[in-house]
């Protein structure tokens, strides 16, 4: 620094400071930043500060061809990407009036689910890793690597797949494949005794997620709030089973709830959820032998493809709530125009700011994690 | 790609000829390639294969290679995917803080020549014109295995004297302070005196002032008191009658 620009700045004497949380700060998920305002540690207001990873995704893919957008829509939110293709593609099919063969379906719904484990193994590990508890994340990214072999197996790509495409999917699983995902369930279930043991029943995290960042029904439903961050205020609401899509409605999965609304009791949803993903993981690897058929229709050639004029919106149950896009074609072969209802804008910016007040400076990374917000799903 | 106009000497002909000084200086870049900070800044998607290569299933920490939370004890600056024109701006800033000597790594594609994102208006497509990086890992996005390469390839250009980016970095600031203007505007400045820096390190050389650090020299004014960010919610005076 210039010594002619080093100035000593004065402030009238007082508890209160502002603070830089993040973009550059370990308590913070991924590129994403937090200006908070402090009364000695307690955090009196904040407010979000986003835009780092803006990419302009929604004009992005209007310059390109509708195939060429599923390669384009993963990225969206990266922890959790499969959603994001499964929600897209199903939009274009619908516009196109299109059938998916049932194979297809029961081969998204495994995905989906997989999915959803790995996110919510990623987020466990974030989420202790704030309370300084640094061996359940070394733990969850290890497991959710066993999924990721499965997707590198299934897909070629451990964390883009670019597998859904609308019409189906592009090709079936490979020979003992089941198998295979069966071993990983069993191992995944056998894990989590472990997992309560060292996280969810510790004292440390009990102590320090109880009461933080709390939220009523009522301030949820207004403040947008979806997926386990509203089933952890005692509101059983999930798009799977609420807006059936795909062969959800086949299957069976309990919906679970917690009534306190905070950090603690929106970590133990998605722990309970893990359960419930592995559960239909298993019944679809059960019916899929007894599905046969294509994995895709035909589509027409997709550098010359013209989606009929019409709006859609399809929404799906992401890992991180409810996921929507809204496509209007006007009959040419781009998008006219594509919106992103991304779960987490909601989490990260209007709710964030709120849980945050009152809190100690401590927490507020925790209620970050707790809301298992995605910043890359934020900016777009 | 690197638009070289001055000639830049090799570490060969820098090294010194003193047999005793040579040694020192063997020893001095293989201990500094054994013990590396990684910068812990996720700056794209990127990042998102960093957690496998940092815990126990490939365990970057056996190469000597750890997360380091504060630029100033940082090594190497990993550049995780697209920068956004707003993050390139904290990854200059957080650049010029760390030490010297300091190692930018771009990994993914998108650092290379903007990948996915071209055509975006939001991102800067080619990193190197902006900061002085070292090596690239390309993909989309790497896996673990070719980011342990990647950091295993650092080590033996810092052991060889190869990976000497920084340097570039004061020998020809003028061209990445231009670039770097163009796109942020005229007004653009750091805090950090690259110029003075240079000169200390013995590096300041005929691409080091110019026509753009001229310009920088006229915009450049001390730093200010940061703007209160919190026009709601209220002043301080009234917060702190309401605790009261």
């Amino acid at each position: 620094m210039r010594p002619e620009n080093y100035q000593a700045i004065s402030h009238p004497p007082s508890n209160e400071y502002e603070l830089n949380f993040g973009p550059n700060h370990p308590g913070i998920e991924g590129n994403y930043a937090l200006k908070v305002k402090l009364h000695g540690d307690v955090v009196v207001a904040a407010r979000a500060d986003g835009g780092y990873l803006h990419r302009g995704f929604e004009k992005l893919m209007e310059g390109r061809l509708w195939i060429q957008n599923i390669a384009l829509v993963p990225r969206i939110c990266v922890p959790d990407p499969v959603p994001m293709e499964v929600c897209y593609s199903m939009a274009v099919e619908v516009l196109n009036d299109m059938e998916v063969p049932e194979r297809a379906q029961w081969l998204r719904v495994l995905q989906l689910e997989l999915s959803r484990i790995a996110a919510h193994l990623f987020t466990f590990g974030g989420h202790a890793a704030t309370t300084g508890m640094y061996t359940t994340m070394y733990w969850g990214v290890a497991d959710r690597d066993q999924i990721l072999d499965l997707f590198e197996e299934w897909t070629g790509g451990r964390v883009y797949h670019i597998y859904n495409i609308p019409g189906g999917v592009r090709r079936d699983m490979p020979a003992g494949f089941l198998d295979r995902v069966s071993c990983t369930m069993d191992y995944i279930e056998s894990r989590l005794p472990d997992y309560d043991n060292l996280f969810f029943t510790n004292q440390v995290f009990v102590d320090r997620a109880r009461d933080t960042g709390p939220m009523n029904q009522q301030q949820a439903l207004e403040w947008g709030v979806t997926g386990p961050n509203l089933r952890a205020t005692g509101l059983a609401f999930d798009v799977r089973r609420d807006d059936p899509y795909l062969v959800y409605d086949q299957i069976d999965f309990d919906i679970p709830t917690e009534a306190p609304g905070d950090a603690w009791a929106r970590t133990l949803v998605r722990r309970q959820e893990l359960k419930q993903s592995i559960h239909i993981v298993r019944q679809v690897v059960e019916k899929l032998p007894s599905v046969s058929g294509p994995v895709r229709t035909q589509i027409p050639n997709p550098l010359a493809w013209n989606v009929p004029a019409g709006e859609t919106y399809t929404r799906v149950e992401s890992s991180k709530g409810e996921l929507g896009y809204y496509v209007v074609s006007d009959g040419g072969d781009k998008p006219h125009r594509v919106h992103v209802r991304g779960p987490s804008s909601m989490h990260a910016v209007q709710v964030l700011e709120q849980l945050a007040v009152g809190a100690r400076l401590e927490d507020v990374a925790q209620i970050m994690f707790s809301l298992d917000a995605c910043p890359p799903e934020v900016d777009r | 790609m690197k638009e070289i106009d001055i000639p830049i000497e090799t570490s060969a002909a820098k090294r010194r000829t003193n047999p005793l000084a040579r040694v020192f200086d063997e020893l001095v870049r293989f201990c500094r390639s054994r013990s590396m900070f990684m910068l812990h800044y996720c700056t794209g998607c990127g990042a998102i294969e960093l957690p496998p290569a940092m815990t126990s299933r490939f365990d970057m920490e056996r190469l000597g290679i750890q997360p380091m939370v504060t630029p100033r004890q940082a090594d190497i600056l990993l550049i995780t995917g697209y920068v956004s024109i707003k993050t390139l701006k904290r990854v200059i800033l957080t650049y010029e803080q760390m030490g010297s000597p300091k190692y930018v790594i771009g990994i993914c594609s998108c650092t290379v020549n903007g990948g996915m994102y071209w055509q975006s208006y939001a991102t800067a497509k080619q990193l190197d014109q902006y900061l002085p990086v070292d090596l690239y890992i390309a993909g989309c996005m790497p896996r673990p295995e070719a980011v342990l390469e990647g950091m295993r390839k650092l080590m033996d250009r810092i052991r060889s004297g190869e990976a000497d980016g920084w340097e570039d970095y004061y020998r020809r600031y003028d061209w990445y302070l231009g670039n770097q203007q163009h796109l942020f505007g005229d007004d653009w400045q750091t805090p950090a005196d690259v110029i003075g820096e240079a000169s200390h390190y013995d590096l300041a050389g005929p691409g080091t002032e110019g026509e753009h650090t001229r310009l920088l020299q006229q915009c450049q004014k001390p730093l200010e008191p940061q703007q209160t960010f919190f026009q709601i919610g209220g002043s301080l005076e009234k917060k702190g009658e309401s605790h009261e």
